[in-house]
């Protein structure tokens, strides 16, 4: 097998000193952040993204991009396992892939009495979930990558089509409030020079927009600013429950015979988990939902669910970090976004200087391989610091928020600003925080947008090539079968909503409202 | 909810239009192009379009279907919290850059330009001494201690040069 070859250097890559000391620092970030209910993991990885940067040029000794993008996927897993932990102890969830532990975690801790018991079934579940995937990263991302190289201009377009179709067909939110946000992404992406012919457009004369407007500080400010707005109009309701984040030994054998009983079910969410954060668009939040209600479906005792069943722990988290770690698998094979935070990160590997997708896996063997053992040593690490900093990090709840709320804005500025030095840059992002927060209350969603920027420079450049070999006749997308296939798809998944809609309504039409009727 | 659904929609058409508008040429590609491209307004054009359709659509469904009665904020209370922190931000990014603008013969200032670190103290000592309501000193030492950290962290750390005050420029302040 040459993946153990390859997965061998990969950690030799990972486990150099510079590079393990960094995945420490971000993981303990992603924690805080994980802990932090104004700021998600995606804001926390936007907000940090030009650090990874300097990171990248060598600003500390022997770093280089393996070390940054361990450092960005490090946050990531910190704000994965992190999430929770407040969720539980607090009932206030840290991330938005922590609101499902409400309902069987809190209650645990509170009712039942034992916070310990949930933590630890919390994390023993989410390493599974995040082990599980890595593997299948392991053994899949090679051969995704080597299909994706023989991909001409038109079978990428039509996968980048097919990514789009997906966030609007799978979406949480009103459809069409999800086109309208892709759009404007798109529409954001392509302002400046034009790559082909160099034209300017849609910069109104000025010169300060023909670069483009950065996906850095839209990103800060939608996510960064917008959630630390939105959790502002919260601060009046909260009110902090003190349970003791004590975690004991007793504790993590418990939560060892509790996996073990749940064995099944964990195994099976943690694959159905990765191949849902695989999809374009839904990382773990989607996934832990879905977990949660699988977990639900299976159980011999429903009525425990919303009481504290330690399934209604595992079942959803094993899925949201086998999401997490899979929604990093098309951006490094294909260079499309499984997720927010993992558009967060490509724009990251755009910013190095390097171009997600196969040509990875010739160009930056090193780089791929070396991500993929951190995956596995990350979690590893994550899951033995959570198990033993969790009063730690419950006390980060305690820092108040006014001093803590005007610090993210801080280093939210700093992140926009330091990228190119730009006070033009920081104005695009207090004005996407107001945005954001905005979009946010109105129920428009935000990751169509923020993958659409990220994905709407190439999406156009194959477009226009494919147009170019084709001679200006989009048939040209029908030529090859893969890309007639992935069109059909993506055509299926856009009219989905449409099809749902008119079946809804035919059924309330057709059957006489009534208990009868009700129960189809 | 039904007017701020619809008047967001608007918004999302009109930045829409003025796309479409300015990429309007979308139809007579440049002399230049190579056969078989569109140009370089056409897809931008295309975006736009879709943009404008999406967003009648959701102003269309905000105005023929059942919307809740409530307002966006629930209460006075939220919508003062979230200025509170949304004002100060504003003020806050306005006072790195300053406001003034040049002619050829003169510079005229509005705003002095106070830079990164000289705001930063401002803004997160008022904070605390506005919303957290602390002790003097201890909003004193919020003033000097967060804006040092920043420094040693990023300028000696990062090697990142943040936005100095125009009391750097004479020498006064070392930011």
């Amino acid at each position: 097998m040459e993946v153990f070859g390859q997965l061998a250097g990969g950690f030799a890559t990972a486990l150099q000193p510079i590079n393990i000391l960094m995945l420490f620092v971000a993981i303990v970030l992603g924690l805080v952040i994980g802990v932090l209910p104004g700021l998600g993991g995606t804001s926390g990885v936007a907000i940090l993204l030009p650090i990874s940067l300097f990171i990248k040029n060598g600003a500390l000794p022997g770093s280089n991009e393996v070390t940054a993008i361990i450092f960005l996927a490090g946050i990531y897993w910190g704000a994965l396992f992190g999430g929770v932990i407040t969720s539980i102890l607090f009932n206030i969830p840290g991330e938005p892939w922590a609101v499902v532990l409400l309902f069987d975690g809190f209650p645990l801790a509170k009712r039942l009495g034992r916070p310990g018991l949930a933590l630890a079934s919390s994390f023993v579940s989410s390493f599974v979930g995040a082990f599980v995937a890595t593997v299948l990263f392991t053994f899949f991302a090679l051969p995704i990558a080597d299909k994706a190289l023989q991909f001409g201009p038109a079978e990428l377009f039509a996968v980048f089509v097919l990514s789009f179709a997906t966030l609007i067909g799978l979406g949480a939110e009103a459809p069409m409030k999800s086109v309208a946000m892709l759009a404007f992404g798109l529409l954001l992406a392509a302002v400046g020079f034009d790559t082909i012919t160099g034209e300017q457009r849609l910069n109104f004369g000025q010169v300060s927009l023909l670069s483009g407007i950065g996906f850095v500080p839209v990103t800060i400010g939608l996510f960064g600013i917008g959630e630390i707005l939105a959790s502002a109009e919260e601060q009046g309701i909260g009110y902090v429950e003190k349970l003791s984040a004590r975690l004991g030994l007793q504790d993590v054998r418990e939560a060892f015979v509790e996996l073990w009983k749940r064995i099944r079910l964990v195994l099976s969410n943690s694959i159905i988990g990765f191949f849902f954060g695989v999809l374009p668009g839904h990382g773990a939040t989607a996934a832990s939902f879905l977990g949660y209600g699988l977990a639900r479906q299976y159980s011999k005792n429903k009525e425990n669910f919303g009481k504290g069943e330690i399934s209604g722990i595992m079942g959803p988290q094993s899925a949201a970090d086998a999401a997490g770690v899979a929604s990093l698998v098309p951006m490094i094979t294909l260079g499309i976004p499984g997720s927010p935070t993992s558009a967060v990160i490509m724009a990251g590997l755009f910013i190095w200087g390097l171009t997600p997708g196969p040509v990875l896996f010739i160009q930056h063997e090193n780089f791929v391989w070396g991500l993929i053992a951190s995956i596995y040593l990350g979690h590893l690490m994550t899951f033995v610091l959570c198990l033993l900093a969790v009063p730690l990090l419950a006390m980060i709840m305690r820092v108040p928020y006014a001093i803590i709320t005007p610090f993210i804005i801080v280093i939210s500025i700093i992140g926009s600003y330091s990228l190119n030095n730009s006070m033009l840059d920081v104005f695009i992002t207090v004005i996407f925080g107001l945005v954001g927060y905005w979009l946010r209350k109105l129920k428009y969603p935000l990751a169509p947008l923020v993958v659409a920027l990220v994905l709407g420079d190439s999406t156009e450049r194959e477009l226009r090539k494919a147009l170019i070999a084709g001679h200006g006749s989009p048939l040209y997308f029908f030529n090859s079968p893969l890309s007639t296939v992935l069109m059909l798809t993506a055509l299926v998944l856009v009219l989905l909503p449409l099809i749902r809609t008119l079946r809804a309504r035919r059924r309330g039409a057709a059957v006489t409202p009534g208990p009868a009727g009700a129960a189809h | 909810m039904r007017p701020y659904q619809v008047a967001t929609a608007a918004a999302i058409v009109l930045i829409a239009a003025v796309a479409m508008f300015d990429s309007s040429a979308a139809f007579n590609p440049s002399a230049g192009t190579s056969p078989g491209d569109v140009g370089a307004r056409w897809y931008p054009f295309w975006a736009a379009a879709i943009m404008a359709a999406a967003g009648l659509v959701v102003a269309y469904r905000a105005l023929t279907t059942p919307q809740s009665a409530e307002g966006v904020f629930a209460g006075r209370t939220t919508l003062f919290a979230v200025l509170k922190l949304a004002l100060p931000m504003l003020v806050y990014a306005t006072l790195i850059g300053g406001v003034g603008w040049r002619t050829e013969e003169t510079i005229y200032t509005v705003i002095p330009r106070l830079g990164f670190y000289v705001a930063t103290a401002l803004y997160m000592g008022g904070f605390a001494w506005w919303i957290g309501r602390y002790k003097i000193w201890w909003v004193a030492l919020i003033l000097v201690a967060f804006p040092l950290v920043i420094f040693v962290a990023f300028e000696v750390g990062f090697r990142v040069s943040l936005p100095k005050s125009v009391l750097y420029e004479q020498g006064i302040l070392p930011f």
